[in-house]
Parts: C-alpha cells; structure tokens; sequence
C-alpha cells in the first residue's frame, strides 16, 4: 500500500486534480455571499500575481528583491492618472499599459544588477522602493502628492458586483503562471537558473547575463504592473503610503519562499496562505502592530525552519521515502577502465604553424599589486600549452583575463588575430574560447545532464524561446559525458558529486562550447593519480581531434608528459619559453620556479611518474 | 560662504552621531557577512528606552548611556542566539529577510508598548546653541558627537589592542582561518553582534534628544544608515565613518539648499548611485570571485 501510494503517476494525478479544484474554486469564488471574503479573494489574487512575478527573479534567476510591491503601485498609479486624464475610456481598458510601463521600470532597476549582486541588490531594492514613494508623493501634479488620487466607480451595473476585477486578475494570474512555465522550460530559464548558481561561470559558458536579467526583470513586473493597475481601479483610490508599503514587498517575499522559491505554483500557494492570515489579522488584532509582529515572527521562523518552503520540502520528502534503501551513485569509485579511449596512438596534429592565442604586453593591477605585469606569450595552434610559475605569479588572473571574468588594464589579447581583450565572458566564449575553474564551479542545483546541456555558442533572441534541451543537444551532451567516463552520473545532482568527477564533467560542459581553446586551471589539481592519468589521455585524446590547450598545473611531470611549448611566469610576466627540455634547464626558471635541486627523470617515463607528488618550489 | 561653513559644521557634527550607528553595521557585516537590516529599529529601540529613563526616572540621556548600552547589549546577544545563529552562514537573501523580520516585529514590539506616536526627549540644553560669530552650534548635536567620537575611540582601542578585538578582527579577514588557529567564531559573532547593538544603543540615546522618534522611523533609519555603509564600503570601519561624514553633511546640504523633503531622498540616491558606479564603495575592496567554492 505504502508503495502505491509513493507512485508518482499517483503523485502526478493527485497534484493534477487538486491544481483543477483549486483553479475551479477560485474562478467561481464570487458565488460566495460574503462581500468580505470576495475581498480577500482579490487581494490574494494580486498577492499571488506578485509572488509568481517575482519567482521569476528570485526564484529563477536569484535576486532578491524587496521592491515588487513598488511594481503594483506603479501599476495602480499609471492605470489612475490614465483613468483620470482620460475619462471617456473605461479604466480596464489601461490594464495592458500599466502593465507595460511597470515592466519598462523593473527593466531600469534589472540594469543595476549589471554591476551589483548578493547584498548589494538587495538594498537598492529596499532603496528603489522608498524612491517610487518618494516620487509619488514629491511629483504632485501628476500624483496629487499624499493626497491620492480617486478613480472613478465602475460603470457596469451593480449586480456584476466584484466579477469583472476578479476574472480580469484571474486571467493575469493565469497568464502570469503560463509565462512562469514558459520560461522554465527554454534556454532563456536554463540560463536564469545557471545565472542564480553563479553568474560568473554562466558568462564563461556563454550565457549573456545582463541580456538575460534585463528580459526577466521585465517579465517579473509585466503581470504585476497590470494587476496593480485593476487593484487601483477596485479600490477606486490610491496613495503613496498605502501603494508603497514595505510590508506589501515583504508579504511578496515572505509567499514566494513559504510556497518554495523556483517551484511554479509554491509563490501562489504561499500568497493563498499569507493574505487570508493577513486578513485575519488585520480583523482581529485591529491589524497594525500586532500585523507587524505576526508577520516579522514568521518570517524568522520560516527562514529557520523552513527555508526551501513548502513543495521543494514535500517533494523531498516524498523522494526520501521512495529511493529509502536504495545506494546512491555519488559515492561509487570512477573506475577509469570503464571505457577504453578510443584512439591510444598518441598522435599529435601536424602544427599548422599558426598562433591561436597571442597575448601582448599584458597588465592588471590591484591596488598596489601588479598581478600581471607585462606578460606576454603565444599559444600555437594544435598545441598542448603549459602556464607554469610559483604560487601567486599571475597564472590565475591570465586566465581571468583571458576569458574575460576581469578586464586588463592594458595590453592586447588575440584569438585568431582578433582583438578580444574588451569583450564580455560570454562572447569570447561564442569565440571558441572555453575554460575550466581552479576550484570547479558546477552549477550544483542542476544535474549533470542539465550542467553539460547549458553551455550556449551563441546568443539570439530566437534561441530565448527554443526547448531547454533539445534532443539533438542531449544527445551530444551524452556522447561528452560518455567520453569523459561520467554517463553513469548524468542524472546525479552536480553538487554531491566528488571533487575529481566534477572536474571531469566541468571539462564535458567546456566541450559543449565547441572551443577551439580550452583554458585547463589545474587539471590535475587535488584528484587522484588514475584521474590524473585519465585526464591526460581526455586532453590527449582531444588534442589529437584538434584542439588547442592552455593550461596552469604544477605537477610537474604531468606537464613535462604532456605539454609542448612551455611557457614560465614569475612576478607576473613571461621569464622563459620552450620546450620542456630547454625549460627544465634552463637557469631562470630553476632558480624562480623549480628549484637547484630539481630533478625529473626522462620525459618518456612521465606517464609512470605523474603519481608522484607535484614538484613546486617557492622561491622565498 | 558662512552658510556653507555652516552646513559644513552641522553636517559634521551629525555625521559623527551617524558614524557610531553605523560601526555597528559595518562591523557585523564584516564577522558574518549578515547585512542586519534590524539595525534602524534597535536604534530607534534605543531612544525610546532613553525615553522611558528620561520620562520616568528623570534620568538625563547622557547619564542613560551606560544603561542603554548595556541593555542593547543583552538585546543584541539574545537576537543573535536566538536568531542570527541559525542564519549565519546561508544565503545572503536568507539573513535579509531574517534580520527584516526581527524589523518588523520590534517595529509591532515598540508600537505596543510606547504607542504609534512621533516621541522626542526633551532637556534643559536641547534647544540651547553656541555662538561663534555669525555661526552657530547646537549644544545637543556637539554633546552627540563628542560622545559618538569617545565610542568610538573606545571600539578602536577595543579592536587594536585587545585579544577579542584580534578575534573579531580575525574572523573577519577569514571565518575558516580563525577557527583553526582557535578563534571561536560562535562566540566572537554574538559578541560582534552584541557590541554592534550595543555601540549603537549609545547612539540611539543621542538620537532621541536630536530627531523625533516613532516605531516607524527604523526604515529612515535604515536607510541612512545602509547608505552609509554602503558608500564608504561594506565590512569597512574607516569607511563607514568616512561615508557618515558625508552623508551627515549632504544631508544638511540637501535641507538648506533644495528643501526640507529632499534629506529623505538623500540616502537613496546615495546608495543607487554608489551600488551602480563603485559597488565595493571608497573604501571597500573587490574579492577576487575565481576562488570562491
């Protein structure tokens, strides 16, 4: 019995069901006698419009804001004016308009999030809102300052009582939900989502944030705006205080999370919740202070007991039980003879003589410390070429700048002979250029599947709009997976995989790119010996397919194994640069970098020897 | 050009008053990185405690200083172990909206109990002023911030020169570090937290015999003092006093030259142009974002 009850057809059509009744009941709810209980009805129905807008940012994408409510009274207050303006037209009639409008504002403040994150968002929001209070109570001509503005009353007969506000919200809630679903299941919600993970790495792998937040800043205030204004109209009076509440921001926030943030019908859920509490609260305590300390006390319980909310907390348990007593792969041993490497020549491509990669008189600074400091060095194509240097000689921060996550004070970057050194992560990414992280940057939340799918080669509006994953995408994803050992996992959250698989699927996701670079940051960095080997033949085998490597690593006889040319950094610019002979020889780089008593056996017997432990020598 | 001597002073003086409240905030911030957003409601908490001492014991506010700072020290350890605790360390959104909640309830809290009512402590010297030729200075505002410069020296000496400032000072730069060399970073953020509180119960005090006061007021409040923080860079000390300083005097700049509305405005605007051009703030400094786990 318990079995059954745990299937989840059952669990699909019981949530089926109950999504039907609920729409039903609240679609007919004005059948109800009581006036009261209708008002509740549209408040939370605006509330719920406002929660499912702002899942999509906060939710989806990862910001949060304590500003949305300011988006209901910016719809309240252009749909008013309008009304006012131009009385002949009936008020509904503005709905759309202030819909548009509201989305246009919450487009200006997405800007903002082009150089502000995490905390900082958050109190330009709160600042935002006070702002729009500011505005409406300052700009009197237009707003009639404190005083409000009166709408005037509907003009339908009595007996369709509340019925047009109510279907007009249900049909924007329903929309609203609609888009909500739309978004998660195209690459624009993908890259929303790979966005919240981490933004830094979702440049790297060609998703074009700010495009990206502008759009979904926009779509979180569409809706919103345009029941604010039909709220207004149903009021039939606005002003500064009651529009730009604070505390209307946080009922906003507090239903998206008590719902569960990411999740389609949790924010709605959670408005069904808050408002009715509200309500209640506001007859029988006479509302004010005791709203206040009823709903700051839920919001710390909810952030300490329940911070994923209602469903992803459900689901959860619902999936504990039903794999109750089953193994877990994350923890299995990657056994490296699973799959046999395809070609075992070792065969490198004929050079072709070419640069690929050329970086000119390099500098980047912070405060005083000159990171880089006129590096300059070539990258020839087809080659396998090593980044070597003491801790802390700029290695890292040429990768930031080569792939974009910083921008150089001055010097020139070259890809194919075109100036990149100004481009944002994304594009040169779109320019075949791919890198992996020193400490890898999965997006954990996502599975292994959805981490190796999100990379994007390009950006068009178009693409926005396609599926998620396409079939022909999963599939190339599959054969990466596949040929970096790691299809077993391909279902397996990101982030409970070990520190050595996730570094083997970050290098899947960088081949989804297509690059004709790939930028490797310590490869063989804290994973084990047959990983170690097993990495070497990936990035031989690839090479061999064409593909041009840069990489940072310190194991010595990995690199000397492997790479050709070699180039030396120390103090932020290139000391030596050769081949691995000339390079373990040469006085320079012993005395920076490897040390007087640096010993190597040959490189032919590398392969045996890269269990050994990284040789690193800092000079003092 | 008196006028402008004038603002500036003024805005000098009020600056130092905000540049205590705000240590707290930028310190706390610092240790947890928990951007408490309570903190404009245990500063408005603050005053109406000096309020209650001053109504009903008759007690002077600057006598009521040492009390208020203890209690807020109390309020503040209590806070942290029943709430910040079990936040610190999640996500930056989750603190938000804990130390929002805390917010609101003080807000109901105090609304209760002193009543929804605009409150101000009023004393022999409030409206008492020291003439210096054609300028003046308020006897209430330069009292505020010679205090607001003494607790400060004080959180300095604290900070620089005692074993739990090091500590604190440590589980700022790096939580992990600290903890392996023997810090106990638990107990350092209570107490990070309880001093901030505390610091800035001192300048709760000075506040009420300054401004006006009501249970709503935390939100001005808060802002002023995010904007602060903000500005002079986040997690930063000398900033936040630096980003006092001006906020202090462009507000009076505000008041005197486009009118009484604008000072609300004045944080704001701060805090929108500051996040957008320089988000580190002047003082601040970028992490590098490549590292980060």
């Amino acid at each position: 019995m318990s079995i059954r009850l745990l299937d989840p057809r059952l669990q699909t059509l019981v949530t089926r069901a109950a999504v039907v009744v609920a729409a039903a009941v609240i679609v007919l709810f004005p059948l109800s006698p009581s006036m009261s209980a209708q008002n509740t009805m549209i408040m939370t129905l605006v509330l719920a419009i406002g929660a499912s807008g702002l899942n999509v940012i906060t939710g989806f994408t990862g910001y949060l804001s304590l500003s949305q409510g300011a988006f209901i009274g910016i719809g309240a207050y252009v749909g008013a004016v309008l009304a006012i303006r131009i009385p002949d037209v009936p008020p509904l009639v503005w709905v759309p308009v202030a819909g548009v409008f509201a989305a246009a504002i919450a487009m200006l403040l997405g800007l903002v999030t082009y150089r502000s994150r995490g905390p900082a968002f958050v109190i330009i929001t709160v600042a935002f809102l006070f702002l729009a209070q500011f505005v409406a109570i300052q700009w009197v001509p237009v707003t009639n300052g404190t005083a409000g503005l009166t709408l005037p009353l509907p003009d339908w007969p009595d007996a369709w009582g509340n019925w047009p506000f109510h279907l007009v919200l249900v049909t924007l809630l329903a929309l609203s939900l609609l888009m909500t679903w739309a978004i998660r299941r195209t690459k624009f919600g993908m890259g929303l989502i790979a966005i919240r993970e981490d933004e830094g790495k979702a440049g790297t792998i060609g998703v074009n944030a700010p495009v990206y937040k502008l759009l979904a800043f926009g779509a979180s205030a569409l809706f919103v705006g345009m029941a604010g204004s039909a709220y207004g109209y149903y009021l039939s009076f606005v002003d500064p205080t009651g529009m730009f509440s604070i505390v209307t921001s946080a009922l906003i926030v507090l239903s998206v999370i008590l719902g569960g943030r990411g999740t389609l019908f949790g924010p709605v859920l959670g408005a069904f919740i808050i408002q009715p509490v509200n309500t209640f609260a506001n007859d029988t305590f006479g509302g004010g202070n005791a709203r206040l300390v009823l709903f700051g006390g839920l919001l710390v319980l909810l952030v300490i007991l329940l911070p994923k909310g209602i469903l992803p907390t459900v689901t959860a348990l619902l999936e504990k039980a039903r794999t109750k007593g089953t193994v877990g792969l994350s923890g299995a041993r990657l056994n490296p003879l699973d799959r046999p490497l395809l070609p075992v020549d070792v065969k490198r491509p004929a050079p072709t003589g070419r640069i690929l990669l050329e970086v000119r008189g390099l500098h980047k600074s912070f405060g005083g410390n000159h990171a880089v400091d006129d590096c300059s060095f070539t990258v020839p194509e087809g080659s396998i070429t090593a980044l070597i240097g003491p801790n802390g000689s700029g290695k890292t921060t040429v990768f930031n700048l080569i792939s974009g996550t910083m921008t150089p004070d001055q010097g020139e970057i070259l890809l194919d002979g075109e100036r990149m050194e100004r481009l944002s992560p994304w594009s040169r990414a779109h320019r075949g250029v791919g890198r992996t992280f020193q400490i890898t940057r999965l997006f954990r939340e996502m599975t292994v599947l959805e981490n190796t799918v999100a990379p994007l080669r390009d950006f068009s509006v178009r693409q926005l709009g396609l599926d998620a994953v396409s079939g022909s995408e999963a599939a190339r994803a599959a054969e990466l997976l596949e040929f970096v050992g790691m299809s077993a996992y391909r279902d397996a959250r990101a982030g409970s995989l070990s520190y050595g698989q996730q570094k083997l699927v970050e290098l899947a996701q960088v081949l989804m790119l297509d690059p004709k670079l790939i930028l490797l940051d310590e490869p063989a960095g804290g994973i084990n010996p047959t990983l170690i080997e097993r990495m070497g033949d990936l990035i031989r085998d690839l090479n061999a397919k064409g593909t041009t490597f840069l990489l940072v690593e310190h194991n010595m006889p990995f690199v000397v194994g492997l790479c050709d040319p070699i180039r030396v950094l120390a103090r932020g610019a290139v000391i030596a640069s050769g081949t691995p002979e000339q390079i373990q020889k040469d006085p320079l780089v012993l005395d920076a970098y490897l040390g007087d008593d640096y010993l190597l056996e040959a490189p032919s017997k590398a392969k045996q020897a890269a269990n050994v432990p990284a040789v690193e020598r800092n000079p003092a | 050009m008196t006028s402008f001597i004038q603002t500036l002073i003024l805005g000098l003086l009020v600056g130092a008053l905000y540049a205590l409240m705000a240590s707290g905030l930028t310190l706390i911030f610092g240790v947890m990185r928990v951007i408490n957003l309570a903190h404009g409601a245990f500063a408005v908490l603050a005053a109406f405690l000096t309020f209650t001492l001053w109504k009903h014991l008759g007690l002077d506010p600057i006598l009521s200083i040492p009390i208020v700072m203890a209690v807020m020290f109390a309020v503040g350890w209590l806070v942290y172990v029943a709430v910040i605790r079990h936040v610190r360390g999640s996500h930056v959104s989750m603190t938000v909206l804990a130390t929002f909640g805390i917010a609101l309830m003080l807000e109901g809290i105090m609304g209760f109990i002193w009543g929804n009512t605009s409150t101000a402590v009023r004393v022999s010297y409030t409206d008492a002023s020291i003439a210096l030729g054609p300028l003046y200075i308020p006897q209430v505002m330069l009292i505020a911030a010679g205090i607001a410069m003494l607790i400060l020296g004080g959180l300095y000496l604290l900070l620089n020169h005692t074993w739990a400032g090091r500590a604190i000072r440590a589980a700022s730069a790096n939580e992990a570090g600290a903890l392996l060399v023997g810090v106990s970073v638990a107990t350092i953020a209570a107490l990070t937290f309880a001093i901030g509180v505390s610091t800035l119960g001192a300048g709760g005090a000075m506040l009420s015999t300054i401004y006006p006061f009501l249970p709503g007021s935390h939100y001005q409040w808060i802002a002023r003092l995010l904007a602060i923080v903000v500005l002079g860079g986040l997690g930063s000390l000398p900033g936040a006093i630096l980003g006092a300083l001006v906020i202090g005097v462009g507000e009076i700049a505000a008041t005197s030259y486009l009118g009484a509305a604008w000072p609300v405005a004045v944080p704001f605007l701060v805090i929108i142009v500051v996040l957008i051009t320089r988000p580190q703030g002047i003082l601040g400094a970028r992490l590098r974002e490549d590292a980060v786990a």
